[in-house]
């Protein structure tokens, strides 16, 4: 029959465009040195709201750098891909990146998930790479070639609640979080342990799971136990519905909502309207933080694609600029052993994320920021 | 550039991915098993779950070895698939895909929930131990048995029911041995395969093994041919390759790639009914 | 027992809303014994173009509203002519139809990842006013009313419709016996078609009514409502129309009720799965018998 030779003839070609295109020796390098640098964020599936947001700060960083670097200084030539929000994904671009490619360092991915998986792909070329999303435990500790610049909830939220504790005087809470997603369970762990070492009460533990929409059945029983506060794990995808759920189901406004990383995000306000207001948000990231890095980052990323920045688009842009800063230092855009020892040597980095260092870990070392949404803003109230 | 060179190279960037290939075919054959008796189940990738799961458990927890665990997952997964088999077996065509599909949905919520699972993170780090020698010998026995089964009176009692399971209790057959018989091998290689492939990645997480696991398989079946067992395999490579290829001609990642995925599977479905397969035998009509 | 009534209402509410997803699922099974994949991506288009008429050509909702439905309706003729009719003499029509609208299903969602972009947006604040109502510690909002309103009001007409219209009256008549249907002089192709426009407006006007109430719409909102509705259509019996409406609002009631009960929301799903197993095994023709769409 016509069609499936036509079929076969399609697919020999499109094989023998993949061998050619596989297997073409690396161009003669160029003047100007430039440091390959793949990049992979989630750009379809699950996580592609984050995987969004994160392309788009690499890229401003990227384009700032070589913009700056003028004609003799250290390029980056970035190789964007995306790992679908899978391991397997991951994994693929991961061999692609390292053993194709040849790059010098590499940012991402998306999901700790799959960074578990694909770190140890680094790890074991020896080629450093830095996490610019991933909170999970025992990613950093995958080696010593595995660096991130987020920080992790069980450092942000022991001061979110203690301050909680001693400005509302809060002393029993519900807790509500998205029990099947690596981010939001570590984050409930970590609010439950400061709780615990708070001594504040818990009254109930309720979940939800990824893509609900619909938590009235969850705040109706939270309402009835009449709790000081409500302590949120969860993404800007759900914070934004439990928040105006809450409001809307008459939980008054003077039992505060406490959230983490997850709701930092325009979107949040954005979603949640005037339900928002009040909400207490411990976070890696300020929007209106004063450094002016940050204000810089903010106005240019706002102007370029049209919305203002979140904090996994600042996060990837720090990143960029911390892989940059080590490879300068290295000296060399080409030795990523070199890049991975300058790496570990970061020390009071101005960024936008304030002073930042590696911890001996390779974890982020900077100072977390409280915040809360006032008038549809979010302002620092303490750090 | 030397022969030589260009293997390695090729390797080096795409061993995972053939590993991939390996474990996915086995996985698209443990469903091709069961539909060759005509049973449409989405539980195998819940099979997968729970092999990689016990698999995962007894290497990290209980140091046992490696070929060891791989057998205690086979076993585990096919046990499972007996004491879910005779009930659900009485079902037919979308109703026993719905029950399965809720079945695996009952598997993957209790991971999320279970200590011992690792909940939402997953159960990590997993010895690494498979390698893409094991995971070829197993799809090559794998489909030694196919090939075998084909020709057995197993194999014939299998293909009578998916033609016409009525007539073929008349005839003698024990329809309801047979349909567990077919969903238990099915589940097995599922359960083997899971276990592989925790020990290749290190981890597992509740996530893997969900709806679109499921289906995921179904999908291999269909666009690779069903009417042999390389068939799957053909489906399994192709769309495990897909988004490779693509990166190789480069289609730019994203939403693009995503629509292309799905263009080229609707293509497949509509031009090519037998699936790949048919592009390789010589056709009747 | 203010907390259970409220619960109650939860319940009923969210099962209004699986109900109407669900209605659109059943009608095309009841008529092609075929499960349509790509329904839970019709229902997120919806919802989308909705937003985009509402927010980038300022429509009101109530204009956005019919607009968005017909095109999914439109949409859903595009499934057809895509997915399944060109499949629908082959030998295997059931599991190829199933792939090729999960084909059909994934490139929606990367246009609709491409052209609405990955991020959870909601309509704006002012699009429809929402009064806020408590009663002796029950909240009840106009906007869950209006909402229940006119999935009653789609549910009733399409059963008047199925059951009065000529049209309606073809499409039972296609589904009791094609071929009986051809001979009776009934243009089954067209009919056909007609039942996916149909479904296809429904599960986009769920979309719409699912993406003002809950204030998030993103590409992959349809993911996990896909799940629910398959599990809602089983249990209101495969094809019945009634069976969906009463099915999505008793699924609904299981998750709130296992919440309820419980006081712990970690199994809500996994009750449900399990009722959706159990019920499937004692009464594989579900909750209500299975009635066909030929007796609504």
């Amino acid at each position: 029959m016509k069609r499936s030779q036509i079929f076969s003839m399609y697919i020999l070609i499109v094989t023998a465009l993949f061998f050619s295109a596989t297997l073409t020796p690396a161009p003669a390098k160029a003047a100007a040195p430039e440091a390959k640098i793949g990049i992979v964020f989630s750009m379809t599936g699950g996580a592609a709201s984050y995987g969004a947001t994160q392309k788009n700060g690499a890229q401003l960083a990227v384009d700032e750098i070589n913009a700056a670097a003028g004609a003799t200084g250290i390029h980056i030539k970035p190789f964007f891909d995306d790992d679908a929000s899978t391991p397997q994904q991951g994994i693929n671009v991961f061999k692609k990146f390292i053993n194709g490619d040849h790059v010098s360092a590499i940012i991402g991915p998306t999901l700790s998930d799959t960074a578990h998986v694909t770190d140890r792909i680094a790890q074991a070329s020896s080629v450093p790479v830095l996490g610019v999303s991933n909170t999970a435990q025992g990613i950093t500790e995958i080696g010593n070639y595995v660096f991130r610049d987020s920080l992790t909830e069980a450092v942000v939220v022991p001061n979110t609640i203690r301050t909680a504790k001693e400005k509302f005087g809060i002393s029993k809470v519900s807790i509500l979080y998205g029990n099947d997603g690596a981010f939001t369970k570590a984050g409930y762990e970590a609010f439950k342990k400061a709780l615990l070492d708070q001594k504040v009460t818990i009254l109930s533990e309720q979940t939800f799971a990824k893509g609900d929409r619909d938590f009235s059945p969850q705040l109706t029983e939270i309402k009835s136990q009449s709790p000081d506060a409500i302590v949120v794990s969860a993404l800007v995808e759900e914070a934004s519905g439990i928040v105006s759920q809450a409001r809307q189901l008459g939980i008054p406004a003077s039992v505060h909502i406490i959230g983490g990383n997850g709701f930092n995000s325009p979107s949040f306000i954005k979603n949640a309207g005037s339900a928002a207001d009040g909400v207490l948000i411990g976070a890696a990231w300020s929007s209106t933080a004063s450094n002016p890095l940050n204000q810089k980052f903010v106005k240019d990323y706002t102007a370029k694609f049209g919305n203002p920045p979140d904090q996994f688009a600042a996060q990837a842009y720090a990143g960029v600029y911390i892989v940059y800063d080590a490879i300068q230092k290295a000296g060399t855009p080409f030795a990523p052993a070199k890049i991975r020892d300058a790496l570990a040597g970061i020390k009071n980095m101005d960024s936008v994320l304030g002073k930042f260092s590696f911890t001996s870990g390779r974890d982020a070392d900077y100072k977390a920021v409280l915040q809360e949404v006032k008038n549809g803003k979010f302002v620092v109230v303490g750090e | 550039m030397d022969l030589h060179h260009i293997f390695t190279q090729f390797y080096a960037v795409y061993g995972s991915l053939i590993n991939f290939i390996g474990i996915n075919s086995l996985l698209a054959i443990s469903l091709y098993v069961t539909l060759s008796a005509g049973q449409l189940s989405l539980g195998n990738a819940a099979f997968a779950g729970i092999g990689g799961y016990t698999a995962g458990i007894l290497t990290m927890y209980l140091n046992v070895p490696y070929m060891v665990a791989l057998c205690a997952a086979t076993l585990m997964s096919g046990a499972v698939a007996v004491v879910l088999g005779f009930p659900v077996l009485r079902l037919r065509g979308v109703f026993l895909a719905i029950a399965t599909l809720a079945f695996g949905e009952v598997v993957r919520i209790l991971a999320i929930n279970l200590q011992i699972t690792g909940g939402a993170e997953g159960l990590t780090p997993i010895p690494n131990k498979t390698q893409a020698w094991m995971i070829f010998t197993a799809l090559a026995l794998v489909g030694y048995f196919m090939a075998v089964l084909r020709r057995s009176r197993i194999g014939w009692s299998f293909a009578s029911i998916r033609e016409d399971e009525t007539a073929a209790k008349a005839m003698g057959i024990n329809t309801t041995w047979y349909k567990t018989l077919a969903f238990t091998i099915g589940a097995m290689i599922a359960g083997l395969a899971g276990a592989m492939s925790a020990h290749l990645n290190y981890i597992i997480t509740p996530g893997e093994f969900g709806f679109s696991a499921a289906v995921q398989l179904l999908i291999y079946n269909i666009v690779g041919g069903t009417r042999i067992w390389y068939g799957p395999v053909l489906g399994a490579a192709l769309l495990t390759a897909l988004p490779e290829i693509l990166r190789g001609i480069g289609v730019s990642a994203g939403p693009v790639r995503m629509g292309v995925n799905g263009f080229i599977l609707l293509m497949v479905i509509l031009f090519l009914p037998n699936g790949l397969v048919s592009l390789f035998s010589r056709r009747k009509d | 027992m203010n907390i259970f009534l409220q619960q109650l209402i939860n319940g009923v509410f969210i099962g209004s809303v699986y109900g109407l997803f669900a209605i659109g699922y059943t009608l095309v099974f009841g008529v092609l014994d075929i499960l349509n994949l790509a329904h839970a991506a019709v229902f997120t288009l919806g919802g989308l173009v909705a937003l985009w008429l509402v927010q980038n050509a300022a429509l009101s909702i109530w204009l956005a509203f019919p607009l968005a439905t017909l095109l999914s309706g439109i949409l859903g003729l595009v499934i057809n002519a895509v997915a399944f009719a060109p499949l629908r003499h082959r030998p295997d029509t059931y599991f190829s139809g199933l792939i090729s609208s999960i084909a059909l299903a994934i490139i929606f969602e990367s246009a609709a990842l491409g052209i609405f972009g990955a991020r959870t947006v909601r309509f704006p604040i002012n699009t429809i006013t929402v009064h806020i109502w408590q009663v002796a510690g029950v909240t009840i909002t106009s906007l869950q009313i209006e909402i229940v309103l006119i999935a009653a009001c789609l549910m009733a007409g399409l059963t008047w419709f199925l059951r009065h219209s000529r049209a309606g009256k073809a499409i039972r008549a296609v589904a009791e016996n094609e071929r009986t249907a051809r001979l009776l002089g009934i243009h089954v192709d067209s009919i056909i078609a007609f039942t996916f426009f149909i479904s296809s407006a429904l599960g986009g006007a769920a979309g719409i009514l699912f993406g003002l109430y809950f204030g998030a719409l993103s590409p992959d909102m349809g993911r996990s409502i896909e799940l629910k509705g398959l599990a809602v259509i089983v249990l209101g019996g495969m094809g019945s129309i009634p069976g969906a409406i009463i099915g999505g609002i008793a699924f609904g009631l299981s998750e709130v009720l296992t919440v309820a009960i419980s006081g712990t929301s970690n199994l809500r799903d996994a009750v449900a799965f399990t009722v959706l197993f159990a019920i499937l095994l004692l009464r594989p023709s579900g909750l209500f018998g299975r009635k066909q769409i030929r007796e609504t």
